[in-house]
């Protein structure tokens, strides 16, 4: 289990690498933290002729606020995300989701945007992105456009990036005051990615809920937002009742495929358990 | 020779227990640690020979299928590989790999003309590199026609025509058919008050060690000789037939152990891969390494365990007591038959478990499936057969309304019925059943787990405790790997599986120990000083260990059987003895006293009642290398202090002829009590662990410490095999979980806080010092006793746990259904 | 360019060099470019951590980067430890506690173990189970291991103060 061989570029500018990205587009992959790349280079489930590594370019680790945004540039490692108050003040949701991203020294190398990019329907993060209406600031030679979430996660392992385009930062609006999040998985172990995970956020205003948000992911070709859920949500009282009403909704909005480890019904029971139960502990939150 | 039924051979231990012991009994820290703590092992992939090649096998994607043809121009060509093998190249200068099947079934290092499973070799590069060797192999377009796939163990059992994996044997792909009845089952059954009956299917599993196999070879154009180094065991006792794969005499191949990274079995032989490498190291012309890789290791590693399907009985009187058993079983070995039915002659050993059961029917039906082969896995077939039993116990618990534990009482085996011959004429040297089921009892607090159920219950939570009360047969005899085979074809019938060790006291008194079997990850270095030290009074410091390649060693089977300490303590004890008594000797010179006058103390010898006339054992030895002239005249008397000893199997008498007594085959038998206590989550079917108790009886105890350690790290296996692992084929024969990404191994996070170990010591009246095994109890107990702690915790539902593992989807699916049908 | 180059890096406090194609793997190129084979290859894929070595102070998986990412860097491997006459604090403890069987997890396990307690000196029992979590070991049931981190954790505070 060796990787194919590959040309490697280890561009030192933003620029320089998007003008590799022009060149050699399909071509080429960008190796960020490689912690989904390299095992699939080590499989050999991919030969790209071009390696273009950016772990080098200045200026892309950051994880600050910013103009009521929390942004995560390219080169932010998990375990920077994770540890940063930054994201425990401006995104609880991702906070809470974290701990259930993989292992120590996955985190050391991984970064959320590479996370974002590979876009594996039972990854965490872009469940949360998609939460969270996270913008990507994509970048090419050519230019530069913010896609948002609910246009960037494609499909299974793929997205709404072009071949020459990089994802230079994520930006996710703060969450609104008062706001409570929770997130919920089970996975076949710790740290493994999930069968299924459930991330909400509730608003409680005058006694009731509002401005629910309920994603899921290990449901299908990617993240996805239970809207029936949360129209059901929007306006109940909170409650036990309120929850699972809106969990069963959860539970009928999804179409999950079928592997050895889940079918599909229990994916279909575990989006109602976990929903119901990541709305009482997002509502138990709220301030 | 004929003996008669039951006959029991007279023990031949000569080291009795002690109640003290000068190094046996302590909890030593391991004589193997500091190289591994240090990065200095040696295992099989730090072997780096002078202009050494390197080795990487293309795999088939087919489950079953015929090779058309097989185009390697274009890996030919490629820079830097040095050769490139078909099957069928390779069939021309090596033959068959070895196999104890009867009639054998012939498997090659590269498939000739057909692949039987995915992941089986088509063709294997030589190059300069491993990654070089891998792109000539993306590089080999092989032509297959594909055949019918088997899977499913039933199917197999009526496979006709083009699905047949090995037509030589016949048109049939069941392998081994046979029925044998122990004692008098009709009359038992006719006898019985009831009959339970459970259909239960134990899953594929494997040792999957975190190292894979390796082997480097080495070719001597000069001298005609292979050199091989392998993480390989056995290859003191049947290395050779490497040799007779690669057609050449014997002695024309030297196998080298290296430190192994883990067996768990898995490792017994590995004879694939040492043919493999020798094959292409003589065809390169230089020295080659094949390491297999994860997927080489899980779909082709000749390892997965037992994959069983049982319809078993159990009859019983209403009062509880179990009278006899039937057991119709169906065997999935995969594509190849290497050790034949190996894994049921082991099962054998302990089928009716520590209960007083008096006879048993074995139906069994081994078939041949589009899948990797068999092979072991520590328990080797019998942890199949505790949780059968335990599962049978449970249900006929349930069935009477009887405690699961009074039930067990009642039917233990009672410490005064030793040595006790059971059904199948095995013999159970020893135990106290009862002790251990005590000891257990009193770890775990039953009473208050039984109120915090109550009180979960109420809140809507799954909290159960289950038991068992489970053999486990140690010290493996051969005769268990052909015992079952057809009386007309018995095959080789081989009857010694001795172990050998040699000692050197060196000219200061030092000791160093040969051991002539590999480092398999569990602690023969520190087994054998402590015996060696207890044995001569030596401070353990003083001696260090080796181990012998084959050009060196003597008749040795190595570890498997939970047999190695016990093996080796016989060895160590016998060549101690003969140590002894030319250090005796000699100092009897130099103290001018009588041998039989003199005692050893802690690093001398002196004269018994005269304190201060005494010689250190450096001083001793000393004089017994250079100054050997200068003692009197003593006949045979030579100079250095020096012996080897050959360690035959402490007890074992052979199968009767018609197989209605398969003679003492296992006897050394410990015992265990298992009470896990988990909590399930009814709605993701998650299971978690709130409390462990494992209680062993392995006799006398060399180690304590690292003895919990096998226990502790037996029952994760066992987790493991309960919970989390199965090798998954989908219907084409796919092998969908060939990754430790896939193929959930527990982490730290899915294993108890603290397995609670405790320890009941029964000495066993056989071997040196009443040593027994333990190596592979944890995953023989643990299996069972979980099964019943998830079954207790959902006993509000109704459900029945009568497959493993349970998965989270498996458990919450038998939830659903337990619900919709007006289960909670 | 898939042609080789020369990597240069600190490896356990010594400047090290050797040539290395661009697609070599840091676990590779650590074993037999520099001829430390005490880190160990399990797997390949970044899930049971045998290959754990520490870059600039933090663990990876070194089956998952090349060696030409490490360019630079400072690695530390298990040779780089301690040896059997001046153990580090936890090596000591896994030979006390049992830490260890066929050791073929050990050294990834060891500098997993050293990165917490470096970065956290005085870990308690929650960070050591996350930390030792990320690594498989197939013979010792984890217990001893974790008994092992916090014995030297305790030790090295003890030290430390």
């Amino acid at each position: 289990m060796k990787p194919p061989p590959f040309d490697y570029h280890c561009p030192e500018t933003l620029d320089e690498a998007l003008a590799l990205l022009a060149e050699h587009g399909e071509a080429a992959k960008v190796l960020a933290g490689g912690q989904s790349l390299v095992p699939m280079l080590n499989l050999r489930a991919v030969h790209p002729e071009v390696l273009i590594d950016i772990n080098r370019l200045p200026g892309l680790d950051h994880v600050r606020i910013e103009d009521g945004e929390l942004r995560i540039g390219a080169l932010a490692r998990h375990r920077a995300v994770l540890e940063s108050p930054a994201v425990r003040e401006a995104s609880p949701l991702m906070a809470a989701a974290y701990p259930y991203v993989s292992h120590g020294p996955i985190r050391n190398r991984g970064t959320l945007c590479g996370n974002l990019c590979h876009n594996d329907p039972a990854s965490e993060m872009p469940a949360v992105a998609l939460a969270s209406d996270a913008e990507m600031m994509l970048q090419s030679a050519s230019g530069a456009r913010t896609v948002g979430a609910e246009e960037f996660f494609t499909g299974t392992l793929s997205t709404a990036a072009g071949a020459d385009e990089l994802l230079v930062e994520v930006r996710v609006p703060q969450a609104p005051a008062g706001q409570g999040a929770a997130f919920h998985e089970v996975s076949p172990r710790k740290g493994d990615f999930a069968y299924v995970a459930v991330g909400a956020v509730v608003s409680l205003s005058g006694g009731a809920c509002s401005g629910a948000r309920i994603v899921c992911a290990g449901v299908g070709d990617g993240p996805h937002r239970a809207r029936a859920a949360e129209d059901a949500l929007e306006g109940a009282a909170p409650g036990e009742g309120a929850f699972r009403q809106a969990a069963a909704a959860a539970a009928d909005s999804i179409d999950p495929g079928e592997d050895f480890h889940a079918d599909a019904d229990y994916r279909r029971d575990l989006v109602r358990s976990l929903t119901r139960r990541a709305l009482a502990d997002a509502a138990s939150r709220c301030h | 020779m004929t003996r008669e039924r039951h006959y029991i051979p007279e023990s031949r231990q000569r080291e009795k227990p002690k109640s003290k012991y000068f190094a046996i009994g302590h909890s030593m820290k391991r004589v193997e640690d500091t190289r591994l703590l240090t990065g200095s092992g040696t295992y099989a992939d730090d072997v780096s020979l002078p202009n050494m090649a390197h080795a990487a096998v293309l795999r088939s994607p087919h489950a079953h299928a015929r090779i058309v043809s097989i185009d390697k121009s274009k890996a030919e060509a490629l820079p830097g590989v040095i050769c490139v093998m078909t099957g069928a190249e390779a069939a021309e200068v090596t033959g068959p790999c070895a196999d104890f099947s009867s009639p054998p079934t012939t498997q090659h290092c590269i498939a000739v003309d057909k692949v039987r499973h995915v992941g089986e070799a088509v063709a294997a590069v030589v190059a300069e590199s491993r990654y070089i060797a891998e792109d000539a192999c993306e590089l080999i377009e092989v032509e297959y026609d594909p055949l019918p796939v088997v899977v499913d163990l039933e199917e197999a059992v009526t496979s006709t025509g083009d699905a047949v994996l090995h037509p030589e044997r016949g048109d049939t792909n069941v392998a081994l058919q046979r029925t044998i009845t122990f004692g008098a089952v009709d009359e038992d059954f006719a006898a019985a008050d009831l009959v339970i009956e459970r259909r239960l299917r134990w899953p594929r599993s494997g040792g999957t060690p975190i190292e894979t196999v390796g082997a480097t070879a080495h070719y001597d154009r000069g001298t005609g000789k292979f050199t091989i180094h392998a993480n390989t065991s056995m290859y003191n006792y049947v290395g050779w037939l490497i040799a007779v794969s690669l057609k050449v005499d014997p002695h024309r191949l030297n196998i080298v152990p290296t430190d192994a990274g883990g067996s768990f079995g898995s490792k017994l032989f590995c004879h694939k891969v040492c043919t493999l490498a020798g094959t292409l190291a003589r065809a390169a012309g230089r020295p080659v390494k094949y390491l297999e890789d994860r997927i080489d290791n899980m779909t082709s590693g000749d390892a997965h365990g037992s994959d069983r399907l049982y319809d078993a009985q159990l009859a019983l009187k209403r009062d509880g007591t179990m009278l006899s058993m039937r057991l119709k079983v169906i065997d999935d070995y995969g594509a190849y038959f290497q050790y034949g039915v190996g894994q049921h002659g082991n099962a054998m050993a302990q089928v009716t478990g520590p209960y007083g059961i008096t006879s048993v029917e074995v139906d069994l039906t081994a078939v041949l499936t589009n899948k990797c082969q068999q092979g072991a896995y520590r328990g080797f077939g019998s942890e199949v057969g505790n949780f059968v039993i335990e599962r049978l116990v449970d249900a006929a618990c349930e069935e009477l309304g009887l405690d699961p534990v009074e039930m067990r009482r009642k039917n233990l085996i009672p410490k005064d019925a030793f040595p006790y011959i059971m059904p199948t004429g095995n013999m159970y040297d020893s135990g106290d059943y009862h002790a251990v089921l005590d000891e257990a009892l009193g770890m775990i607090d039953l009473e208050g787990w039984r109120k915090k159920q109550a009180e979960a219950r109420k809140e809507g939570r799954y909290i159960g405790i289950g038991i068992s009360t489970c053999q486990e047969r140690s010290v493996f005899s051969a005769t268990e790997f052909w015992m079952w085979n057809p009386n007309e074809t018995p095959g080789f019938t081989l009857s010694s599986s001795p172990e050998s060790v040699s000692v050197n006291i060196d000219p200061t008194g030092k000791a160093f120990i040969t051991l002539n079997a590999p480092f398999w990850g569990n602690s023969p270095e520190t087994m054998a000083v402590q015996v060696l030290a207890e044995k001569l009074e030596m401070d353990p410091a003083d001696i260090s260990v080796g181990y012998a390649d084959s050009d060196k060693g003597f008749n040795s089977s190595g570890p498997g059987g939970s047999r190695f300490t016990v093996m080796i303590a016989g060895a160590v004890s016998g060549a101690a003895d003969v140590i002894r008594e030319k250090m005796l000797r000699v100092a009897s010179h130099m103290l001018e006293a009588d041998p039989s006058d003199l005692e050893f103390r802690a690093g001398s010898i002196g004269v018994q009642g005269v304190p201060g006339k005494e010689k250190t054992l450096a001083e001793v030895a000393l004089h017994a290398h250079y100054f050997r002239l200068d003692l009197p005249e003593d006949h045979d008397l030579t100079s250095g202090i020096d012996a080897a000893y050959v360690y035959d199997h402490p007890v074992t008498t052979m199968p009767s002829e018609d197989r209605s007594d398969l003679g003492i085959f296992y006897p050394i038998v410990g015992h265990m009590c298992h009470i896990p206590v988990v909590e399930v989550d009814v709605e993701t079917g998650k299971v978690d662990f709130l409390d462990y108790v494992a209680v062993h009886d392995c006799g006398t105890m060399v180690n304590p410490m690292t003895l919990a350690g096998h226990v502790r790290g037996g029952t994760v296996n066992g987790i493991g095999s309960a919970l989390y692992e199965h090798f998954h084929y989908d219907e084409s024969g796919q092998l969908q979980n060939a990754l430790l990404s896939d193929y959930l191994h527990p982490t730290l996070m899915e294993t108890p806080v603290d397995i609670r170990v405790g320890h009941v010591e029964t000495p066993s009246p056989f071997t040196e010092y009443g040593i027994k095994g333990g190596g592979e109890g944890g995953r023989m107990g643990a299996p069972p006793a979980i099964a019943a702690a998830i079954e207790d915790a959902l006993k509000p539902l109704g459900v029945k746990v009568d497959s493993l593992p349970l998965t989270p989807k498996v458990l919450r699916g038998m939830i659903r259904e337990a619900e919709a049908n007006g289960g909670g | 360019m898939t042609t080789p180059r020369t990597v240069e890096l600190v490896v356990n406090g010594e400047r090290r060099a050797a040539d290395a194609e661009p697609r070599t793997l840091l676990s590779d190129f650590l074993r037999e470019g520099l001829g430390l084979t005490g880190t160990h290859v399990g797997c390949e894929h970044g899930v049971c951590g045998a290959c754990t070595v520490l870059v600039d102070g933090q663990s990876v998986r070194s089956c998952l980067m090349l060696a030409v990412q490490a360019e630079g860097s400072e690695v530390r491997t298990i040779e780089g430890l301690g040896g059997a006459d001046d153990m580090h604090p936890l090596q000591e403890a896994f030979w006390e506690k049992h830490g260890l069987q066929c050791g073929f997890c050990t050294p990834g396990m060891l500098m997993t173990a050293v990165e917490l307690l470096e970065s956290t000196p005085g870990a308690g029992m929650d960070e050591i189970r996350e930390a030792i979590s990320s690594n498989l070991c197939r013979c010792t049931g984890y217990q001893t291991i974790v008994e092992a981190v916090q014995a030297a954790a305790e030790r090295m505070q003890g030290e430390g103060q």
